[in-house]
C-alpha cells in the first residue's frame, strides 16, 4: 500500500528537522558545558597575567599571544602559496593527467593525520634546518599541514565562478591575469575565505604537531626562534597531567570565544567586501 | 555566386577558411568578405557553424584546447592567425555580444569601463564618465540607468542586461562588433531597441550579426550569408538572398521549409 504524500512529506520534515535540531543541540551543549565550567575562571588577571607554577596559578597571557602568532604565521605562509597554486592549477593549466595526479595528491595530503606533519616538522625544521622548537618551526609545519585544504577549497571556489565571465573578459581583450585579478578572484573570494577559515581552525585547535615543532614553553616569545605554547596545547597539558582542571576549562572557554570571534570577524570582512563590490 | 567586392572595401576577409575542433571540422572552406561599415547577417540552422565562424574572428575559439585553423582569415588585410598576431590586442579591436546577456558581476559603471580600463593605459575619470554616458546612450540604455550607475549590472532586466553588454562593447571603441544571436532571449521591444542601435552603429563599426531569426537578418543586414553544416551556401545582398536566392537550399531555409 502506498503512503499518501501528505504523510511522507510530514515524515520528511520531521526527520530532516530532527537531524538539524539534534546537531544544533549537541553543539550548543558542548559550548555551554565548557563555558559554564570555564567562564567563572576567566577574569582580567587570567587573561593578562603570566602562568605560575606550571599553570596551576596565574593567567595565560603568553599563551594567548602564542595562539595568535602561530596560526597567523602559518596563514601568512600558506595563504599566498595555496591560493597561488590553486589559481595556477585552475586558470593556467589544462586538465591533463598531471593536474589530475596533483589534485589526487593534494586530496591525500589533506587527509593525513596532523601528527605525521608534526613528525616531519620535528625531523626537518627542528632537526635538519636547526630551527629548534620555535614559532618558526611550528608555523612552517602548520602551513604545510593546511596547504592542501587551502588549495583544494580555493580551487573549488575558482571553478564555481561561471566560465562565461572568463569568456566575456577574454573577448574584451583582457589577458588571463587581468581576468583572474578583476573577475575570477573577487568572485571566488567567499569560497577562498571559507577554506582559509577551515585551515585557521585546524591550526588553532592543533596540539600534536604544535608540541612536536613549536614546543611547550609557556613564556612570552621574543623572536621567531622562541618556543611558544598555544591554548590548545596548554589545555591538553593541564588536563593530561592533572595540573589544574579549573585553569584547563578557563583556557578552553577563552579558546572557544577566540575561535568564535575570528570567524565573526572573517565573515564580517567578507560581507563588507561583497557589499562594496556589487550593490 | 555573388559579385566579388573590391578588396579595399573589405574589413574582414575569409579565404578558404577551415576550422577544426580536434578531428571534427566545424567550418569548410569559407570564402567571404565583410564590407567596412556594413552589417553582415549570418543565418543557418543550429550546428551550421555560424557561431564558430564568429568566434574565429576574435580568436575566442583559441580557448578550446584542440582548435586549429586552415586557410586565411584577415582583418584589414592582416592575417588574424599569423603566429605574430597577438590575440589580446586583436580582441581589443573586436567587441562581442553573446547570446545570453552576461554582465560581469560588477556595477553598471564598472561593466561599461571594463574594456577601456584594461592594459597599461587607463583613461582619466572624466574621460571614463563621458565614455560611459556616450556608450549607454548609443545602446539606448542611458535614460533607464543614469540614476543608478552604481547598482549591480545583474539587477537589470534581461533586455537591459543585453543593452548593457552592447554598451560595454561600444565603450571599447572597437572597429568590429560581433553579435551572437543577441536577441534570442529578448522581448520584441528590447529587440527593436537593439536593432535600432545596430543600424546607427554601422556608421562607425563593421558589424557581423549571427541570428536564428531570419526576419531579423532581413530587417537589419545589408548582406546576408547562409551557413549549412559548416559550409557557406550563399552570400549576397540581403534583399536578393531573401527574394531570389541562387541556391534551392537557401530558398527552402528562408521560406521556412526546413531548418
Amino acid at each position: 500500500m502506498r503512503v499518501p504524500p501528505k504523510y511522507t512529506q510530514m515524515a520528511a520534515i520531521t526527520l530532516l528537522g530532527g537531524a538539524t535540531l539534534l546537531t544544533l543541540a549537541v553543539l550548543v551543549f558542548i559550548i555551554a558545558f565548557v563555558l559554564e565550567k570555564g567562564l567563572p575562571g576567566v577574569t582580567w588577571t587570567f587573561l593578562s597575567a603570566e602562568p605560575q607554577d606550571m599553570g596551576r596559578a596565574g593567567g595565560i597571557f603568553p599563551i594567548i599571544v602564542g595562539t595568535l602568532l602561530l596560526p597567523l604565521l602559518a596563514l601568512v605562509i600558506a595563504l599566498p602559496l595555496g591560493v597561488g597554486s590553486a589559481v595556477y592549477l585552475c586558470e593556467y593549466t589544462r586538465e591533463t593527467r598531471l593536474t589530475r595526479v596533483i589534485r589526487f595528491g593534494t586530496d591525500c595530503l589533506a587527509g593525513i593525520p596532523s601528527i605525521i606533519f608534526g613528525l616531519f616538522g620535528l625531523v626537518f625544521f627542528v632537526g635538519i634546518l636547526h630551527l629548534g622548537w620555535s614559532l618558526l618551526s611550528g608555523g612552517l609545519t602548520l602551513a604545510i599541514m593546511i596547504l592542501p585544504t587551502i588549495i583544494r577549497t580555493s580551487e573549488e571556489a575558482l571553478r564555481a565562478v561561471p566560465y562565461a565571465y572568463r569568456e566575456v573578459s577574454c573577448s574584451m581583450g583582457a589577458t588571463r591575469w587581468e581576468t583572474v585579478r578583476r573577475v575570477v578572484l573577487p568572485n571566488a573570494l567567499p569560497g577562498i575565505v571559507t577554506g582559509v577559515m577551515l585551515g585557521l581552525g585546524r591550526c588553532i585547535s592543533e596540539t600534536a604537531a604544535v608540541i612536536f615543532t613549536a614546543g611547550t614553553v609557556a613564556a612570552m616569545p621574543t623572536s621567531a626562534f622562541d618556543s611558544v605554547r598555544t591554548m590548545a596545547v596548554h589545555f591538553y597539558l593541564l588536563a593530561r597531567e592533572g595540573i589544574s582542571n579549573e585553569k584547563a576549562y578557563g583556557t578552553a572557554a577563552v579558546l572557544i570565544l577566540a575561535v568564535l570571534l575570528v570567524n565573526l570577524a572573517a565573515y564580517w570582512m567578507m560581507h563588507a567586501f561583497i557589499r562594496r563590490r556589487a550593490r | 555566386m555573388h559579385a566579388p567586392l573590391p578588396t579595399t572595401d573589405a574589413k574582414i576577409t575569409a579565404h578558404e577558411f577551415c576550422l577544426f575542433f580536434g578531428k571534427i571540422q566545424a567550418l569548410r572552406n569559407i570564402t567571404l568578405d565583410v564590407r567596412r561599415n556594413s552589417i553582415l547577417g549570418i543565418i543557418g540552422p543550429s550546428g551550421s557553424g555560424k557561431t564558430s565562424f564568429l568566434r574565429a574572428i576574435n580568436r575566442l575559439n583559441d580557448l578550446h584546447p584542440a582548435c586549429h585553423t586552415e586557410g586565411l582569415l584577415q582583418l584589414d588585410q592582416t592575417d588574424i592567425y599569423h603566429p605574430q598576431c597577438d590575440p589580446v590586442a586583436l580582441r581589443k579591436r573586436i567587441g562581442m555580444v553573446f547570446a545570453l546577456p552576461i554582465p560581469l558581476p560588477l556595477n553598471i559603471y564598472e561593466n561599461v569601463v571594463y574594456g577601456p580600463r584594461l592594459g597599461h593605459h587607463c583613461p582619466p575619470r572624466a574621460e571614463l564618465d563621458m565614455l560611459v554616458e556616450r556608450s549607454l546612450r548609443a545602446a539606448f540604455l542611458w535614460d533607464e540607468v543614469k540614476d543608478r550607475l552604481h547598482t549591480s549590472g545583474l539587477r537589470l532586466s534581461g533586455g537591459q542586461q543585453q543593452r548593457l553588454c552592447l554598451a560595454r562593447v561600444l565603450a571599447m571603441q572597437a572597429e568590429v562588433i560581433l553579435l551572437d544571436e543577441p536577441c534570442s532571449g529578448l522581448d520584441p521591444i528590447s529587440t527593436a531597441k537593439i536593432e535600432e542601435a545596430l543600424t546607427t552603429l554601422k556608421a562607425q563599426h563593421t558589424i557581423v550579426l549571427v541570428t536564428n531569426n531570419t526576419k531579423q537578418a532581413a530587417r537589419v543586414a545589408d548582406e546576408t550569408a547562409f551557413f549549412l553544416m559548416g559550409e557557406l551556401v550563399e552570400h549576397g545582398p540581403t534583399q536578393k538572398l531573401f527574394t531570389v536566392p541562387d541556391d534551392p537550399r537557401t530558398n527552402d531555409y528562408v521560406t521556412g521549409r526546413f531548418g
